[in-house]
């Protein structure tokens, strides 16, 4: 890992300073977006495909039992191996995938045995496991910052803070020993204590021990003034590397597997038929929701890792009909809300709106005594934002959106009316009956339409040259009669004419 | 199924009822349990919440919605996040405002299906992310008041059994009560739109209020679950007790009885167990005790239980 980063950095530098570096990933908004739309594009990626196969809930049940995983894999290493605890260790990860694994297995068995539906297989299982967790956390688990609490809510505001740091240039690491120059050195007395004696009783022995000796890596040397030459440091944020290397890992399987995953989850029984495997494929998918949903915990915690499992894709399913585009649509989606979520938490809604004016305005409105500042959760902005696009998405997409399927849909009627009105002069043409039948005034009769309606239909059609108007009499034109025979062969080719 | 055999089935489920409230005497003589005043409620508490939840449960888990309370229970944040901003900590204003979020969100999600392809599980999973996801930021704008008060706001999303009070548990009986004469007083209806939802409409019966209204209780239910159990557990509570239910009967009344008489026990049991070890937290163990009827319901059951379809399959083998 560190490695990896050392590789990046200076590679970054080959454009840049270190102190602009520095600068730039001190700032926590650069960093928070950077992580954001990283894990935005590996949720997205991942969850078009469990959106596809029906599997959205399922991101939701893992991403809560992967806390078995990482507690078992915890005490497995604490408990059996006798490690130190550690919250970064691989084995962790394992865990938690392999726990993710475990509930699709599990809830698929559990299903198979036809006693109970998947729905309610999965809210039996997912359930269960992290009852379990939860016992085994407070059962065994003690002094380690490990709960339900902080895996279910994580803040990706405060990730530049937590950082690995790089050295450059001037890199000593100073060892003190007791003979070097700047050891400091003091005197103490060894059997003080034991005895009861103070320091100035005849009976006291005294030793030299060194206050300051051990190693310093080189910030620390620099921060002791160890070492009069400033080390050239960067520091490096530790949840952008990991958050990054998911990402990778992510976008290589789906472009590795692209076809097969294409294959599975439009026609699962042609993949198995195929021999692709397709069980064995959603596996890996799930192992890689588990994958991303851990490292996603100290950003944006448990539960708001859906929101980009689901979200993004959902709202490019409602935009685009092409998979490879839908892929596309919500990786960019994501990273947008991701962000534009910085601002809204910090008060500022694309900057058209500031929330500190708008509780401000409730404050006078509903005489409330609300806080102004609106200093809120990054993570829980940035999926704010993310479902603002996906209800832009919902209300504008020009093939399915809720807009065009009303206007659709009044156009629909439209022309409805005007065959029906159409239909009905063509019906009632013979010069016996249409004084009677299609008279404007009494034409609304006849349909069982109210006045008004019958008159906009009317005007319409008129505009249109469909029909006109003799007398009280309204007759079709030649036009008219070619409109209403071009939506008879397209839309009701049962119907014969017998027309003259 | 003879008119005998009905009695009998009736019979066991009341001896099975009766056997679960005989749990209290013995643990106290097995394991000398101290039924205190917090253990009294969160006993008490459990064993109705279980009992409420497994009688709702079961029309969740028919109408194939078991996991509508996943979305109920995690929607429920911005609303007492909104509550306690408008009203400070007041228990029934807070329950309100949980429930009239969860409300709403749930219907987004019928709408979300209804004028979208989308499929509802992710008409689900986008209601739930975002609604939580809006209840944190609040959450989080709470928090940097000056004035503390917020304490414990959180305990009512992860639930927090021994923080029950009496009058919780009176709450969670009077409504629960409700709830289970409404069921009862719209049980021809609930029971068509549940089996057979395309003849209910054919005949007439207002099939969008109805489901409106079912989904209603299945809110305020789960609603009532949250301080005892929290988000994720509560979607156990409701649909546990009712797969195991189903597993012994075919007919909709006796799988509701024994669904509540289910879940009273689990929530009972769930909380004596938990009293036995102060590191036991209360709304997992009820978790895995209602797990384990499961369990015992899935292998044993006749009819359908997985050693039933042994002893069917085998001979047919031979043959």
């Amino acid at each position: 890992m560190a490695a990896i980063e050392y590789a990046l950095i200076q590679l970054l530098l080959q454009f840049t300073s270190t102190e602009a570096l520095n600068a730039f990933l001190r700032d926590p908004r650069h960093v928070a977006a950077m992580i954001g739309a990283l894990i935005a594009i590996s949720g997205a990626l991942v969850g078009s495909f469990l959106l596809l196969r029906g599997f959205a809930l399922v991101s939701d049940a893992i991403s809560h039992t992967v806390l078995l995983g990482i507690v078992l894999a915890f005490l497995f290493m604490t408990a059996i191996l006798g490690l130190e605890a550690d919250l970064n260790s691989p084995l962790l990860i394992i865990g938690a995938s392999a726990a993710g694994v475990l509930t699709v297995l599990l809830t698929e068995a559990l299903s198979r045995s036809g006693l109970v539906r998947q729905d309610a297989a999965l809210g039996l299982i997912f359930p269960l496991l992290f009852a379990i967790a939860v016992i085994l956390v407070s059962r065994f688990v003690e002094d380690v910052h490990l709960d339900e609490d902080a895996i279910m809510v994580g803040e990706i505001g405060l990730a530049w803070a937590n950082t690995t740091s790089h050295c450059l240039a001037n890199c000593q690491e100073v060892t003190i020993t007791p003979d070097h120059p700047q050891a400091q050195m003091i005197r103490e007395c060894t059997n003080c204590l034991t005895l009861g004696i103070s320091p100035r009783d005849s009976r006291a022995e005294f030793a030299l021990s060194c206050a300051n000796c051990g190693t310093y890596s080189p910030a620390q040397a620099w921060r002791q003034g160890l070492v009069s030459e400033q080390p050239t440091l960067v520091f490096w944020p530790k949840a952008l590397t990991t958050s990054a290397l998911v990402a990778l890992l992510t976008i290589g399987f789906v472009i590795l597997f692209y076809k097969e995953l294409k294959l599975a989850v439009f026609d699962p029984v042609l993949a198995q038929s195929l021999g692709f495997r397709p069980a064995l494929l959603s596996y890996g998918l799930m192992a890689l929701t588990s994958l991303i949903a851990v490292s996603a915990f100290d950003a944006v915690g448990s539960i708001l890792v859906i929101a980009f499992f689901v979200i993004p894709p959902a709202a490019a399913y409602l935009l685009t009909d092409r998979l490879s585009l839908m892929l596309i649509i919500g990786a960019g989606l994501g990273s947008l809300g991701a962000w534009l979520g910085y601002d809204l938490a910090r008060g500022s809604f694309l900057g058209l709106v500031e929330l500190s004016n708008l509780l401000a305005w409730l404050n006078s409105v509903l005489s409330l005594q609300l806080s102004t500042t609106w200093d809120v959760s990054v993570s829980a902005s940035m999926v704010l934002m993310i479902f603002f696009f996906f209800l832009l998405a919902w209300t504008f997409s020009p093939r399915y959106g809720v807009l065009a399927s009303l206007v659709r849909r009044s156009h629909q009627r439209r022309l409805f009316e005007d065959q029906v009105v159409l239909r009905h002069l063509h019906n009632h043409s013979a010069v016996s009956t249409r004084d009677e039948e299609c008279s404007a005034n009494t034409l609304h009769l006849h349909l069982q339409w109210p006045t008004l309606k019958t008159q906009k239909v009317v005007a319409r059609l008129r505009a249109l040259g469909f029909i006109r108007q003799e007398g009280s009499v309204i007759l079709l034109t030649a036009q008219g009669l070619r409109a209403m025979q071009s939506f008879s062969q397209k839309y009701l080719p049962q119907i014969t004419h017998d027309d003259p | 199924m003879s008119q005998a055999q009905e009695r009998l089935s009736w019979l066991w489920i009341g001896l099975l009822a009766l056997l679960g409230m005989a749990l209290i005497p013995f643990s106290q003589w097995a394991f000398g349990i101290n039924y205190d005043y917090t253990l009294r409620n969160v006993a008490l508490g459990g064993a109705l919440l279980g009992a409420v939840t497994g009688f709702i449960g079961c029309f969740a888990v028919l109408r194939r919605e078991s996991l509508v309370g996943d979305t109920v229970s995690h929607a429920a944040l911005p609303g007492v996040a909104i509550a306690f901003l408008l009203a400070g900590r007041q228990m029934s204003l807070l329950l309100l405002g949980a429930a009239a979020s969860s409300w709403l969100g749930i219907q987004l999600v019928q709408g979300l299906v209804r004028t979208t392809r989308l499929k509802r599980e992710a008409a689900m999973a986008i209601v739930l992310a975002a609604w939580f996801a809006f209840g944190l930021a609040l959450l989080s704008y709470i928090q940097n008041r000056a004035d503390a008060g917020q304490a414990g706001l959180k305990s009512f999303i992860f639930g927090q059994a021994a923080a029950i009070i009496e009058s919780d548990v009176q709450l969670i009986g009077l409504v629960g009560s409700a709830l289970v004469a409404l069921v009862v007083l719209f049980w021809k209806e609930f029971k068509l739109i549940t089996f057979d939802i395309e003849f209910a409409r054919a005949d007439g019966h207002p099939v969008n209020a109805l489901s409106v209204l079912l989904s209603t209780l299945i809110v305020i239910v789960i609603i009532l679950g949250l301080q005892l159990a929290g988000v994720v557990l509560v979607v156990g509570l409701l649909i546990a007790p009712a797969s195991a239910a189903r597993q012994w009967t075919q007919r909709l009344e006796k799988m509701v009885i024994l669904a509540a008489v289910f879940g009273a026990l689990s929530g009972g049991s769930g909380a004596v167990i938990s009293a036995l070890d102060a590191d036991i937290p209360t709304g997992p163990m009820i978790i895995v005790a209602a797990f384990t009827i499961v369990l015992i319901s899935l292998v044993f059951a006749p009819q359908r239980g997985i050693l039933w379809a042994r002893r069917r399959v085998a001979p047919s083998q031979d043959a």
